[in-house]
C-alpha cells in the first residue's frame, strides 16, 4: 500500500471531488462515495493492496474479522 | 530610521507632507511618462523598481501615510521572490533585521499536529522562504528607499477624482488640500487597490465572488515565548472547532486570526473585551498580553479580464483580489511590479516596442488566476459547504495522523511561490521533471563570486538599468570572436558573463560552491547558455549555443516572448 503522496495534483482532485458532491443529499453523497470506491478499487486491482487499504480505513473503529483467504 | 512604530496604545505611523505640485495653477496641463496611482505594496514596489532602474515617476496617494488608517496591518508574510526583489532594491537587510525569519509550518487538528513542513530545506537562495513583517513596515522602507533614489515625485493627499482615456495616455484629475488640478500621463499604473476608482470609471468587470467566511484578527503582544513557526489549526478546540492562525510579526506581536461562524455579529466579536476573551481561551488564563489591534474581515475574489487597457495598467488588488490564505495578495502585487517595471523601463527608453507591455497582462493574469484558484481551494477546505464535504475533510484529517499522503490533503494554505510564466503555464508538478530552472521560472538568488572578486549573489548582476543577463557555461573558445561582437552590439540591453572559466573573454562569474550550476541545471562539459530577464525569470536556455541563437532568443525576449513561444 502506498502511503506517500502519489497524486499528480492532490488539490485539484480534492476540488473535483467536492464539486461532484454538489447538490446531492446525504444518501446520494454516500452512494457517490461507495460507487467511487468500487471504481477506484477496480483501478488498483491487486488483492493484497486492496486488503491493506480496507484494514487501514477500518483501523480507527477497532478490530474486525476479515474473511478467510 | 525608526526602530519601532509600536507605542503604548498602538502603532504610530510616519506622516508625509503634502507639497503643492507645480501643476496647481499652471496655465497648461503637464504631461509625465509614468503616473502610479496608489502608494501601497504594488505601487511603491513599482515606483522603487523604476527609480532603481533610473526611471522617474509621479506617485499619487490619497493619504499621507503608509498602512491603512484604522487597520494597522494587513499583509504579514513576504515570500522569497518578494524578498529577492527587495534585495535588488536595496532594502532586504532592513526587512531581515526588523522582521521574523521562519520556515517551519504546522497544521493542527484538535491538539494533534497533522502536517508539518520546513521550507528551508529546498532553497539555496540568500533569502529565506519567508519573513513576517507588518505590511506598513515594508511600505515604510520602500518610501525611504524611493526618497533616497530621489527620482520619484511622491504626491501625498492627492486623490484621483477624474479619469479620461486619451489615445496615447490618460488625463487625470487630482484633488488636493490646495485644490484640484489636471495632469496627463503616457502610462498610468493603477495600484489603488480593491476599490479602484480608475478601474470602476472604465467600467471593467471584476467578476466578483464574495466569500461567506468571516474571520477576526487579534494582534497581541505577550512575553511568553512560543515557537517561531506558522501554526494553523483546522479545528481549534479553543475556537469552537473552527480554524485559527498563529504567527509572529515584528515588535513581538503575534497575529492570532480566528475563523468565526458565517452568521457572526461582526461588531460584537470585534469588541476588545470579546477579542481578549478569545485570546485568553487560546493562551490560558494566566498569560498576560496586550491587544495591539483587532480587525474583522471577510474576503472576496475579483479578477479583471485584461491587466492592460490601452495605456492604463492594473497591478495588485485593483486587478485581482483573493482570500489571504497562502499570502498571495501582497506578494502577487509586488510580483506584478517586478514583472512590469523592467518592461516599462525598456519601452520608455525606446529599446523595446509596446508589445512588451502586452506580455505583462499575458503573464500576470494567469498568475492571478492561479492564485485565486489556489486560495479558493484552501477556503473551501476551511469552510466545508455540505455534510459530504465535512465528512471528506474529517476522513483526510483522520488519515493524516498516520499516512503522509493524506497530510498533503489538509489544505490550510499553499504558500506563495513565484509563478512560472509561459503558454500554457508550466505547473510545479511538470517542473520537477526539469533539471534546474525551467523556462519562464525565476532563478533563485544563489551565492556567486562576482567578476571583481567580491562574494555576492545573482541579484547583484541585475541592479541598475534594465538589462538581460546572459550566462555561458562550457563554451568553446572558438566562439569568442562572435560572442564578443554580439556583446558589444547589445550593450546595454544584454550583459553577458561566463561561469567558472574565461574561454570567451567575457567577465567571469565564479561558482565555487556549485550552487549557481545547480540552480541553472548546468551539466558538466555541456555547452549551455541561459538568458535571464531583468526580473530574473529565465527567458531561454540554449544548448550548444552560438551568437545567432542567442540573438534570436534576445530579440524574442525584448518582445516579451519566452523561448517556448518563439518560432
Amino acid at each position: 500500500m502506498k502511503t506517500e503522496l502519489n497524486f499528480a495534483d492532490h488539490d485539484a482532485f480534492y476540488e473535483h471531488l467536492i464539486a461532484a458532491h454538489q447538490g446531492l443529499d446525504e444518501a446520494q453523497s454516500a452512494q457517490l462515495n461507495a460507487r467511487l470506491l468500487l471504481l477506484l478499487a477496480n483501478q488498483v486491482g491487486d488483492g493484497t493492496v486492496l486488503a491493506a487499504c480496507v484494514d487501514a480505513a477500518r483501523k480507527p473503529f477497532g478490530p474486525y474479522s476479515p474473511p478467510e483467504a | 530610521m525608526a526602530d519601532s512604530a509600536l507605542q503604548p496604545g498602538g502603532y504610530v505611523l510616519p506622516e508625509y507632507e503634502f507639497v503643492a505640485p507645480p501643476d496647481l495653477g499652471a496655465p497648461e496641463v503637464r504631461r509625465y511618462p509614468v503616473v502610479i496611482v496608489g502608494a501601497g505594496l504594488s505601487g511603491l514596489a513599482l515606483a522603487c523598481d523604476l527609480a532603481e532602474r533610473g526611471v522617474a515617476a509621479v506617485v499619487l496617494d490619497d493619504d499621507n501615510t503608509i498602512g491603512v488608517r484604522g487597520a494597522s496591518s494587513r499583509g504579514i508574510v513576504y515570500a522569497q521572490k518578494t524578498l529577492e526583489m527587495m534585495d535588488r532594491l536595496g532594502i532586504y537587510e532592513r526587512i531581515r533585521k526588523k522582521g521574523v525569519v521562519w520556515s517551519v509550518g504546522k497544521t493542527l487538528a484538535g491538539h494533534e499536529v497533522v502536517y508539518e513542513f520546513d521550507a528551508s530545506s529546498v532553497s539555496d537562495s540568500r533569502q529565506p522562504p519567508f519573513i513576517n513583517l507588518q505590511q506598513f513596515y515594508l511600505e515604510w522602507f520602500m518610501v525611504d528607499r524611493i526618497m533616497e533614489f530621489g527620482r520619484t515625485d511622491l504626491r501625498w493627499k492627492s486623490k484621483v477624482v477624474g479619469y479620461e482615456v486619451l489615445a496615447d495616455g490618460a488625463r487625470i484629475e487630482v484633488e488636493t488640500p490646495a485644490g484640484r488640478y489636471l495632469l496627463e500621463a503616457d502610462w498610468v499604473c493603477d495600484c489603488s487597490g480593491v476599490n479602484s476608482f480608475i478601474r470602476d470609471s472604465l467600467r471593467l468587470d471584476t467578476h466578483q465572488a464574495r466569500g461567506i467566511d468571516r474571520w477576526c484578527i487579534s494582534d497581541v503582544r505577550f512575553k511568553e515565548s512560543l515557537p517561531i513557526e506558522r501554526w494553523t489549526w483546522v479545528e481549534a478546540p479553543f475556537n469552537d472547532n473552527r480554524a485559527v492562525w498563529q504567527h509572529l510579526m515584528a515588535d513581538d506581536v503575534w497575529r492570532l486570526d480566528f475563523q468565526m461562524g458565517p452568521e457572526t455579529d461582526i461588531e460584537h466579536v470585534s469588541k476588545p473585551e470579546v477579542a481578549a476573551e478569545r485570546v485568553r481561551r487560546q493562551l490560558g488564563e494566566d498569560v498576560e498580553f496586550e491587544l495591539v489591534w483587532v480587525g474583522p474581515y471577510s474576503y472576496r475574489a475579483q479578477l479583471i479580464d485584461e491587466f492592460r487597457v490601452g495605456r492604463t495598467l492594473f497591478l495588485g488588488d485593483s486587478a485581482h483580489a483573493m482570500s489571504p490564505f497562502g499570502a498571495r495578495g501582497g506578494n502577487s502585487g509586488i510580483q506584478d511590479a517586478d514583472n512590469l517595471g523592467w518592461k516599462l523601463a525598456l519601452v520608455l527608453s525606446g529599446r523595446a516596442s509596446e508589445a512588451l507591455i502586452d506580455s505583462y497582462s499575458d503573464e500576470r493574469r494567469p498568475a492571478a488566476q492561479f492564485n485565486i484558484m489556489t486560495t479558493r481551494r484552501t477556503a473551501r477546505f476551511l469552510q466545508p459547504e455540505s455534510p459530504a464535504e465535512k465528512l471528506l475533510r474529517d476522513a483526510a484529517i483522520s488519515l493524516a495522523k498516520e499516512y503522509s499522503f493524506a497530510r498533503s490533503l489538509c489544505n490550510t494554505g499553499r504558500l506563495s511561490n513565484s509563478f512560472i510564466y509561459g503558454k500554457p503555464p508550466t505547473s510545479r508538478a511538470q517542473k520537477h521533471k526539469v533539471r534546474g530552472v525551467a523556462v519562464g521560472e525565476a532563478v533563485q538568488n544563489v551565492a556567486v563570486e562576482l567578476p571583481d572578486g567580491r562574494a555576492g549573489t545573482l541579484v547583484d548582476l541585475f541592479r541598475g538599468g534594465p538589462a538581460f543577463v546572459g550566462l555561458w557555461s562550457h563554451a568553446s573558445p572558438d566562439l569568442s570572436g562572435e560572442v564578443i561582437r554580439l556583446a558589444n552590439r547589445t550593450v546595454p540591453t544584454l550583459r553577458m558573463l561566463e561561469i567558472g572559466r574565461g574561454a570567451l573573454g567575457l567577465s567571469v562569474l565564479g561558482d565555487a560552491t556549485g550552487k549557481l550550476g545547480a540552480a541553472l541545471g548546468a551539466t558538466r562539459g555541456k555547452p549551455t547558455f541561459w538568458l535571464l530577464r531583468p526580473d530574473m525569470h529565465l527567458a531561454a536556455r540554449i544548448e550548444n549555443p552560438d551568437a545567432a541563437k542567442v540573438r534570436h532568443a534576445l530579440c524574442g525576449a525584448i518582445d516579451g516572448r519566452l523561448q517556448s513561444e518563439l518560432p
